[in-house]
C-alpha cells in the first residue's frame, strides 16, 4: 500500500515542479508516484475501503492503473477527474461488478471479486444514469430493488413508501417513470440507493439535473450520512463546489492514474507552502507598507492588491503580528482574511500540470463561478 | 456451490413480466402470431373442409412414400383435409410459437437492459451472476410455455368445434400431440432461449440481438423444428426420445451459459 498510515507522504517530483508555458516539466507517463497525503489519519480510524495496486485493462488499454487508496468510515471521498479518468471503473471494481486485471481491494473487509453478493448487500450505488425501468411506476422500481435486497411484504412496502415521501415523490409514486424529469429520476434513484441503509455509498453525479433546493438537500443528506451515521461515501462528480462542501478526502484521477490523494487542506499544504491572506487596507498598499509586511517574521511573500495587500504567511498565528505591525505604523486595517486553498484550487493546480496535448478536461465543470488556476 | 436465491430470481421474473405486459412492441407479436397460426389457420381449414371438394387431398397424399401417410389415407375423404392440415401440417408451425416467444423475450433480456440503461444499476444489486441468468432465462421461458399451452387449448377448441360437422369426434389432441405440447414445445422454447440469452448478453441493442439470432442461429433451429410433422408420424417412445434430445441440447446450452456468464462481461459492454 502506498498510503499506509503513519508513513511519510511520498513527494512527487512532477507536482513540486512548476509547469512552464502550460506544459509539464516531466511527461505524465513517467511520473513514478502520485501525491499522497495520509499523515492525518488516526490509529483508530476504521478503514472500510482499501485498494492496493488496483488495475483494470480493457481492449483499448488501461482504464485504471495501480490505484492504491484507503477510506475510513464516516468519510466522504471525492473521486475527481475528467471523463474517462477511471472514476466509474473504480466504483465498478470496488462493488464487484468488474474484476481487476491486477491488484486487490477490500470493501467492508470483503473481497469484491469473491464475495461480491455479500458486499453488494451492504453497499448502495447511485449510477450516473438513474437506471429506472420506464415501463414500471416509481413505486414498482423501488419495490423491485427492495425484494432483490431481501425485503418483502409490508416492511418492504413501508420502507419504499417512506423513501418516496421523503424524497418528495409521493404524488408520482404510482406513475410510470417514463415521463419523469432528470431531477425526479435522480431523486428516485437516490432513494433506491438508500433503501437498505447501506454502510458504504457510491454516488455517481448525485446532484446533476437537480434544482438548487434539491441539490442542497442532497448535499446535506450525504454529509449527514457520513458525519452522523458513520457511512463511507465515494462521490464521483464534476461539480467541484459540491465536492468541496462534502469531501473529507479527494482522489484525482487522469487516464486511470492516481495523481493525488488526501484531504484537500493537506494536499494544499503540500502544493502551496504557507497560508495566503488578504489584508483590507482601504486601498492599494504602498511599497513602504509592503516592505514593512515582508519584514515581519513568518511572512513568506507580500505584494499589493487593489484593496490592500496579499500575503503568504507560514501560519494563521502570523496574522495578528502583521496587523499589529501595520497598526503600529498607523496604517488602518479594516479586515484580515485567511484564504485557505479549496478543493477546487487543489484540483486545478493538479489538473493544470497535465500536458495540454493530452486529452482535455472537457468534463470538468466549475462550481461557484471559480476560474481554474492558470 | 450455493443454492439459488429464489426470492431474488422471483423479483427479477416478476419485474420483467410486469414490464413485458406493458410493452406493446413485445406483446403484439406474442399475441398476433399465435392467433394467426393456432386460431385463424385451423379455423380456415375447417371451413374449407366443410365447403370445398377435398378430392385433391387423396392425390396429394398418394405422392408421398407408402406408409408415411397411412394415418390419413385410411380416413374418409372428407376428413382427410382437416386431419392433414390441423392434425399434421400445423405441427411445425405450432413449435414456432414457443421458439418465437422465447427468442423475442430472451433477446430483450440483457440487450434491452442496456438499451434502457438499466443494466448497470441491476449489476450493482446483490444477485449472483447465476441467479441473474436463471431469472432472465425464466422470464423468456415461462411466457413461451404459457403462450404455447394457451395457444394449443385455443387450437384444440377451434379445430374440434369447427370441424365437428365433418369429423363428428374430437381429433386433437392425440397422444403424440400431447407429447409435442407438454414435452417437445417447452424443450424447443428452452433451446431458443439457451441461444438467445447468450446472444442478448453480447449484443448492445435488442434489435442487434434479434438480427444476430434471426440471421445466424435461429434458422438452424427453425430447420430442425420444420421436421416436426414427422414427429406426429412416429411412435410415442420415439417422440419422447426426440423431445429428450431437444431438452438435452437446450440444457447443455443453458448450463454452459450459466457457467460462462459473468457480470464483468456485461459491465465491459455497457
Amino acid at each position: 500500500m502506498r498510503s499506509q498510515r503513519g508513513k511519510r507522504p511520498v513527494r512527487n517530483p512532477l507536482l513540486s515542479a512548476r509547469p512552464q508555458n502550460g506544459k509539464s516539466l516531466i511527461p505524465l507517463d513517467v511520473v513514478p508516484e502520485p501525491l499522497v497525503e495520509t499523515s492525518h489519519r488516526g490509529a483508530g480510524d476504521e478503514v472500510v475501503i482499501r485498494t492496493n495496486g488496483l488495475s483494470r485493462a480493457f481492449r483499448k488499454g488501461l482504464a485504471l492503473d495501480s490505484l492504491s487508496i484507503d477510506v475510513p468510515a464516516g468519510r466522504v471521498l471525492a473521486l475527481l477527474g475528467p471523463n474517462g479518468a477511471g472514476k466509474t471503473t473504480t466504483v465498478r471494481l470496488l462493488n464487484g461488478v468488474l474484476e481487476p486485471t491486477a491488484g486487490q481491494s477490500r470493501v467492508l473487509g470483503l473481497d469484491p471479486v469473491a464475495e461480491g453478493d455479500e458486499l453488494r448487500r451492504r453497499t448502495g450505488v447511485l449510477t450516473e444514469q438513474a437506471g429506472l425501468d420506464d415501463r414500471l411506476t416509481a413505486r414498482e422500481n423501488l419495490l423491485f430493488t427492495a425484494r432483490v435486497r431481501g425485503m418483502r411484504g409490508q416492511p418492504a412496502s413501508s420502507r419504499v413508501d417512506h423513501l418516496i415521501e421523503s424524497f418528495g415523490m409521493g404524488e408520482y409514486a404510482y406513475e410510470r417513470t417514463q415521463g419523469f424529469s432528470t431531477g425526479q429520476r435522480k431523486r428516485l434513484a437516490l432513494a433506491r440507493s438508500l433503501i437498505h441503509d447501506p454502510e458504504v455509498l457510491f454516488l455517481d453525479e448525485p446532484t446533476s439535473g437537480l434544482d438548487p433546493t434539491a441539490t442542497r438537500e442532497v448535499i446535506d443528506l450525504i454529509a449527514g450520512l457520513a458525519t452522523r451515521h458513520g457511512r463511507a461515501v465515494v462521490l464521483c462528480t464534476h461539480f467541484l463546489g459540491e465536492a468541496g462542501r462534502l469531501a473529507d478526502e479527494m482522489a484525482v484521477l487522469h487516464r486511470g492514474r492516481l495523481l493525488a490523494f488526501g484531504p484537500p487542506a493537506a494536499l494544499a499544504a503540500r502544493l502551496w507552502p504557507g497560508l495566503e491572506a488578504e489584508l483590507d487596507l482601504g486601498g492599494p498598499a504602498s511599497d513602504t507598507t509592503v516592505e514593512a509586511l515582508r519584514s515581519v517574521d513568518g511572512v513568506l511573500a507580500a505584494h499589493n492588491a487593489p484593496m490592500g495587500a496579499r500575503v503568504t504567511v507560514t501560519g494563521r498565528e502570523v496574522l495578528p503580528r502583521l496587523v499589529a505591525r501595520l497598526v503600529a505604523h498607523e496604517i488602518p486595517v479594516y479586515a484580515s482574511t485567511p484564504l485557505p486553498k479549496t478543493l477546487e484550487d487543489v484540483y486545478f493546480e493538479i489538473a493544470g500540470r497535465i500536458p495540454r496535448d493530452g486529452p482535455g478536461l472537457g468534463g470538468i465543470e466549475l462550481g461557484n463561478g471559480t476560474e481554474p488556476a492558470p | 456451490m450455493s443454492r439459488p436465491n429464489w426470492q431474488s430470481i422471483r423479483a427479477v421474473v416478476a419485474r420483467d413480466l410486469t414490464a413485458v405486459r406493458r410493452s406493446k412492441a413485445i406483446m403484439l407479436p406474442m399475441t398476433l402470431v399465435p392467433v394467426m397460426l393456432l386460431v385463424v389457420l385451423p379455423a380456415g381449414t375447417a371451413f374449407a373442409a366443410r365447403t370445398q371438394d377435398a378430392s385433391g387431398v387423396s392425390d396429394f397424399l398418394n405422392r408421398f412414400p407408402a406408409g408415411l401417410t397411412d394415418p390419413i389415407v385410411g380416413l374418409p375423404q372428407h376428413e382427410q383435409l382437416i386431419v392433414l392440415v390441423n392434425g399434421f401440417l400445423i405441427a411445425p408451425l405450432f413449435l414456432i410459437v414457443p421458439l418465437m416467444v422465447s427468442a423475442v423475450l430472451a433477446a430483450d433480456a440483457f440487450a434491452g437492459e442496456k438499451e434502457r440503461r438499466t443494466l448497470e444499476s441491476m449489476l450493482h444489486l446483490p444477485i449472483s451472476d447465476r441467479d441473474l441468468f436463471i431469472g432472465k432465462t425464466l422470464v423468456a421461458f415461462l411466457p413461451a410455455v404459457a403462450v404455447s399451452w394457451l395457444g394449443f387449448v385455443c387450437f384444440a377448441v377451434v379445430s374440434n368445434t369447427l370441424a365437428w360437422p365433418v369429423m363428428h369426434r374430437l381429433f386433437v389432441p392425440t397422444a403424440l400431440w400431447a407429447i409435442m405440447i407438454f414435452w417437445v414445445a417447452p424443450g424447443v422454447a428452452a433451446l431458443g432461449l439457451g441461444v438467445m440469452v447468450r446472444v442478448s448478453a453480447r449484443a448492445n441493442t435488442t434489435q442487434e440481438a434479434n438480427q444476430l439470432g434471426a440471421a445466424v442461429i435461429l434458422p438452424l433451429i427453425f430447420l430442425a423444428v420444420g421436421q416436426a410433422t414427422g414427429l406426429l408420424l412416429v411412435d410415442v417412445p420415439v417422440a419422447l426420445a426426440i423431445g429428450a434430445v431437444v431438452w438435452l441440447v437446450a440444457l447443455l446450452l443453458i448450463g454452459r451459459g450459466i457457467q460462462r456468464f459473468t457480470r464483468d462481461q456485461l459491465a465491459t459492454r455497457i
